[in-house]
């Protein structure tokens, strides 16, 4: 007994910093991690849902940037994107797939079309997706 | 050995050793991670894993980082409340290195949603907080009297048995994310798979008694058939058991059926039978 007093009186200070923080660390991971299983996140399928955030001239066509975003808490992969440019001649088609889209999150991505499309009527929207 | 009588060796039990043993941690968990933290694979499963199986596999690693620490962790341990607080420290060390390494490859930004960056971390700290916990092993000495008190306690069968899942563990997990695991299953036949078998728990035995357990277990002492039987058949089983737990924690069992899991085990199991071998070199 004697020993282990003697042996806890030495434990020093940055000790007990060390392991207050990384107390502090895991009960946050934790937390948020229970958080999303107690609330079921990825029962709901993913929701994608894709804006346009910008049209600009691009070499000898035009490029359409948009963004890509999950609404609901699961995750989807090989996300299938497509664009379609219609009106002022034959449609364009377009189509790019991204690895994975997490839930809540957001990804960017471009289209190029020959044709300007500010002055078409352009449509975008996700195809299919992977569950991972 | 040469590098022990170069360290500069501090007073134990002064803030400035504690100092130098996180010191150490943090490049244990360096050394452990960074591979993993490369691996995209690792990001991935950061936000598809099953928020439920990442919170029991931070909470067992937790309780593995405590029972390492018995065994010789960063620092000498008299009591058990000292090795908690000292598993505390190791996981800290681990979340802190993973956050920041991922945040330097960008892997991590301010866009992200607060449970992605809690998943990525999650996930990436488990190596790094093993790293962490071995470093005074594997970079460091320490007070002789307190270490004679670990190599005592880590001697008993069931401490052997559990430095094998620790060992079977970390090399699994490690392996288990990629995608060449699956593929290497579906490319096995049976015939292969067997083979595989006898290979793994020959390699288990071939290394616990020649190589690992350095003299402990004298085969000639106890017979090699008994020794076969007391160490390598349930160090196998372990094996087996952590590639199932770590395949059901991937995700990579889900909608599987059973020769699938059994193969995909099978293949896990040779990384974890030669970690569960190891396992007594680097604890």
């Amino acid at each position: 007994m004697a020993e282990r007093k003697k042996h806890s009186a030495r434990t020093p200070l940055l000790e007990w910093v060390a392991a207050g923080i990384g107390l502090s660390l895991l009960l946050g991971l934790l937390g948020v991690i229970g958080w999303e299983a107690l609330r079921g996140g990825p029962s709901q399928p993913p929701a994608i849902e894709v804006a346009v955030s910008r049209i600009a001239a691009s070499g000898a066509g035009f490029v359409v940037e948009f963004e890509a975003r999950n609404r609901a808490g699961s995750a989807a992969q090989s996300v299938e994107i497509e664009g379609v440019l219609s009106g002022g001649g034959p449609p364009e088609t377009r189509s790019i797939s991204f690895d994975y889209i997490p839930g809540h999150s957001r990804r960017g991505g471009g289209l190029f079309f020959s044709r300007d499309p500010r002055q078409g009527r352009l449509e975008l929207r996700a195809h299919g997706f992977q569950t991972p | 050995m040469a590098i022990e009588v170069s360290v500069r060796r501090l007073p134990p039990g002064t803030n400035g050793a504690y100092a130098q043993g996180l010191a150490r941690a943090f490049a244990g968990a360096l050394i452990f991670a960074l591979p993993l933290l490369m691996t995209m694979e690792m990001w991935w499963l950061g936000f598809h894993i099953v928020p439920g199986r990442l919170f029991l596999f931070v909470a067992v690693n937790f309780a593995i980082l405590v029972g390492l620490s018995r065994f010789g962790g960063f620092e000498p341990t008299m009591t058990i409340g000292e090795d908690v607080l000292d598993a505390l420290a190791a996981y800290g060390v681990g979340i802190v290195s993973a956050g920041v390494i991922l945040s330097l490859f960008g892997v991590l930004h301010w866009g992200m949603p607060l449970d992605e960056w809690a998943g990525k971390i999650a996930i990436q700290s488990i190596p790094g907080s093993f790293g962490a916990m071995l470093a005074r092993k594997q970079l460091g000495s320490g007070e002789s009297e307190k270490e004679e008190r670990h190599a005592l306690r880590s001697q008993g069968h069931a401490a052997e048995l559990f430095l094998m899942l620790v060992g079977g563990l970390f090399l699994a997990f490690n392996v288990a994310p990629t995608e060449e695991l699956m593929v290497i299953s579906y490319t096995m036949a049976p015939g292969h798979a067997l083979a595989l078998i006898a290979a793994s728990l020959l390699l288990l035995h071939a290394l616990v008694y020649s190589v690992g357990f350095a003299g402990q277990h004298d085969p000639h002492k106890r017979g090699i058939l008994a020794s076969f039987l007391i160490y390598t058949i349930p160090g196998y089983g372990i094996a087996l058991l952590v590639s199932l737990y770590v395949l059901w924690t991937f995700g990579r069992a889900d909608g599987t059926d059973l020769a699938g899991i059994s193969s995909a085990a099978i293949v896990l199991g040779l990384p974890a039978s030669i970690g569960a071998a190891i396992a007594r070199l680097v604890v």
